[in-house]
């Protein structure tokens, strides 16, 4: 992989005072400002990542992953990360993604404009209200007799949760991916007779699937990482998955409470946690990257 | 003289805005029409209504008929007139995801049609009809967007020619190509003409005097003057025409 | 915008080339004027100064016909446009023809060497016939500088009055030649003067009718006078 070239801002320094000289001097002024500014805004980053890798790595080990947390492993963690992550995915992407298309391909009146403020409003919830909502509709719902009362901190608790989260995500960044896909494309298939369901269907998510992609993608990478909707949903468990109506481990939950423990070895064991957690995101964030590069080899969706 | 479509008095809006005014407007069968006029005068609005594109934008909606072998447009389905009135674009638009074959096939499968040697047979056929044939018979899977404008805007001519309409409708298909593409395509239309009725917006009036055989001109929505090409040209009849075609206004 | 800079750049070529058609026009009109003044003063200078006049039709419309095609290839020119310069194109034929005309008349001028005792009355009623014909070309003349379609559309019957005076001129000659009151080498000079009168009375026509087309579009058909007068029954 090729990097990019280092500009070189001490080309063409002048050696004089004049106008044109003191406009290169500014020029050359801004540039190096620009540069400092680069590096404090990269510094947090930069300082999180090497924290995390220098003192997480001495945690990981084999038995790491394979360890329930009441073991000192992250094993049941990662466990219940994905498996909420999953659940979730498979509520909130068909959802999330035909709320996008009603909204980009149907949504162009004033009923699709209320919907689309208030996925709007609800991507900015806080995800604490979140899990507090999931909580107390779970509770009443317990209450009165609908479900039982175990729901409350369980797995199927936690995904409602991180789906609520999700769906709005989905739907606007789905929306965004499809509008992408240029007016003409669509004009070209109606104007071959193809009849509006089809257009939508098979011309424009195709053209529009990578955006879609990325757009699911991203949305699991941002509730991946959630931690206090879950406190009040999921709860956290010291072993592995045991039932959907049983609370669950995840990730962030098992940071948060290694990160507080007295112990140093849970400590530790919280910047191991921490690493992976990162290292997830990452990954995921690569991945659609190069998902996105494979299938437009001169970048950019929707062309 | 066939008239293979003909408007009558047709008006149409994009809100409250007006885009043409009471245009009543002959098309000859197997005759080259070149619809031509200054920026804005309703000449992209007018065929959009003719193949029933018009009424997909919102807010938009329009008024009088369009008769198709003497039939309202409106009294059929949308979809059976954009099949029998097929319609390219002023940029080249072959779908993004789709290979040269897939574009030009793509009006058939995406109604239904599986028959594999009926979509080769359609493909050869449209795109020999399109004049591209010999140029990607070989690359038949590349992708539609990896060819060159001129090639882009033929693919679109063949994907349009598969689904086999009766007439096709040409906004400014050449205004984002080179001379030589240019004249590739102009050429293209002389022949299309035998089989098809062709309309062909555009603002090059030189294009308009090659390629059509009647010439209509519209200014400000309205249907100045309709003739023969070489009347309209040699000695037209309506001041504002001349005014247009001698570069004296604008 | 490019567009409007072409229209200039023609514009500015139909001028030059309506600026040369009226010097074209004047020449000619020069030409055939000095031409029947040398004949009926039988004056030679005269002659040559005719000589030099057509030899200036003759380039001159050799320079117009480039610009005309000029124009063609490089602005596409429509309409009116086109219609000028086309018609410009064919009547400097015309306007060259009477200067040739003009040329003809002056050689038979040089012909006579100064003598000739009868020769004004032997003239007859070439002198009417100068008139109207210079008439005519002027006629066509301005209807070309002026745009004016309607002052030329029947300019084919005034050509009239020059055919029959012609046919006159010719009985009177051919009388006074077969009576021997005329030598016939000489009688014969006239006949042909009367003969290149006509033709140039012709050429306005042709002149005339193309304004016309320039104008109005319009190609006014050719009639015999026979069957003008026929129709007019």
């Amino acid at each position: 992989m090729k990097l990019p070239k280092f500009p070189n801002p001490f080309r063409g320094l002048p050696l004089r005072f004049d106008r044109e000289g003191r406009r290169l001097w500014k020029d050359f002024g801004m540039s190096i400002a620009a540069f400092v500014c680069v590096v404090i805004a990269l510094v947090p980053l930069g300082s999180i990542l090497i924290e995390a890798a220098v003192r997480g790595l001495q945690a990981i080990g084999p038995s790491f992953f394979l360890l329930d947390t009441a073991y000192g492993g992250i094993g049941n963690a990662i466990q219940g990360t994905l498996i909420l992550v999953a659940f979730a995915s498979a509520i909130s992407l068909p959802v999330g993604i035909l709320t996008g298309i009603y909204l980009s391909e149907f949504g162009k009146n004033r009923f699709g404009d209320a919907i689309r403020f208030f996925v709007d409003v609800m991507t900015q919830i806080p995800s604490i209200v979140v899990g507090i909502f999931v909580y107390s509709l779970i509770l009443l719902l317990s209450v009165s007799g609908i479900v039982s009362v175990r729901l409350v901190f369980s797995a199927v608790a936690g995904t409602i949760a991180l789906a609520t989260i999700m769906i709005p995500f989905v739907a606007r960044t789905a929306e965004e991916a499809l509008r992408l896909v240029s007016v003409s494309t669509r004009e070209a298939a109606l104007a071959l007779g193809i009849p509006r369901h089809r257009m939508i269907l098979r011309v424009v998510l195709p053209t529009g699937a990578s955006g879609l992609v990325t757009g699911a993608l991203l949305g699991v990478a941002r509730v991946g990482g959630e931690t206090a909707p879950l406190l009040m949903t999921a709860y956290g468990s010291g072993f592995g998955f045991s039932g959907l109506d049983q609370p669950v481990e995840s990730l962030p939950h098992t940071i948060y409470t290694f990160a507080l423990s007295p112990y140093t070895g849970q400590n530790q064991a919280a910047w191991g946690a921490s690493l992976v957690l990162v290292l997830m995101m990452l990954m995921i964030s690569v991945f659609s990257r190069l998902l996105l590069r494979s299938r437009y080899p001169l970048g950019g969706a929707g062309r | 003289m066939t008239l293979k479509v003909r408007t009558e008095h047709l008006s149409a809006w994009y809100g409250a805005k007006r885009g043409i005014e009471d245009i009543s407007l002959d098309f000859e069968e197997h005759a080259v029409t070149a619809i031509i006029g200054p920026s804005g005068c309703g000449k992209s609005t007018l065929i959009r209504c003719m193949n029933r594109l018009h009424e997909v934008i919102p807010k938009a909606r329009s008024e009088g008929k369009v008769l198709l072998d003497g039939e309202d447009i409106y009294a059929l389905s949308a979809v059976s007139v954009r099949r029998r009135i097929g319609m390219v674009f002023q940029k080249a638009n072959p779908f993004p995801t789709m290979s040269v074959y897939d574009n030009v096939s793509a009006g058939l499968r995406l109604n239904g049609v599986r028959d594999r040697k009926r979509l080769d047979e359609t493909v050869l056929r449209s795109l020999k009809h399109a004049a591209l044939w010999d140029e990607v018979r070989d690359s038949l899977d590349a992708p539609g967007v990896s060819l060159s404008g001129g090639q882009q805007q033929r693919l679109c001519i063949a994907r349009a020619l598969a689904v086999e309409p009766e007439v096709l409708l040409m906004d400014e298909p050449c205004s984002a190509l080179d001379p030589i593409a240019t004249a590739k395509i102009e050429d293209l239309i002389f022949d299309l003409k035998k089989e098809y009725t062709v309309v062909v917006v555009t603002h090059n009036m030189q294009q308009a005097a090659r390629v059509a055989d009647y010439t209509a001109f519209l200014y400000l929505g309205k249907l100045i003057e309709v003739n023969r090409t070489r009347e309209l040209f040699e000695r037209p009849a309506q001041d504002l025409t001349e005014k247009y075609i001698t570069g004296r206004f604008g | 915008m490019p567009e409007k800079a072409e229209r200039k750049a023609l514009a500015e070529g139909l001028r030059a080339l309506n600026e040369n058609m009226v010097t074209l026009a004047d020449l000619s009109e020069l030409a055939i004027r000095k031409a029947v003044d040398g004949l009926t003063r039988l004056d030679p200078d005269v002659s040559d100064e005719v000589f030099t006049l057509d030899g200036e039709i003759y380039a001159l419309q050799l320079e117009i016909e480039k610009n005309c095609v000029d124009l063609i290839a490089l602005h596409a020119p429509v309409a009116r446009d086109l219609r000028t310069i086309t018609t410009s194109l064919k009547i400097t034929t015309d306007f060259d023809r009477i200067g040739r005309y003009a040329k003809d008349i002056a050689e038979i001028t040089l012909r006579f060497r100064g003598k000739e005792p009868d020769h004004l009355r032997n003239l007859g009623s070439i002198p009417e016939m100068t008139e109207i014909a210079i008439q005519l070309v002027d006629k066509a003349i301005r209807a070309f500088v002026a745009r004016d379609a309607e002052s030329v559309r029947h300019i084919q019957e005034d050509d009239d009055a020059v055919d029959l005076l012609e046919e006159r001129a010719f009985e009177e000659l051919v009388d006074k030649m077969t009576s021997r009151s005329l030598d016939v080498g000489v009688g014969a000079r006239y006949i042909l003067v009367t003969r290149y009168l006509e033709r140039i009375a012709d050429h306005a026509v042709n002149i005339g009718q193309r304004v016309v087309y320039m104008v109005t579009g319009d190609r006014v058909p050719r009639i015999r006078a026979v069957d003008r007068a026929n129709r007019t029954r």
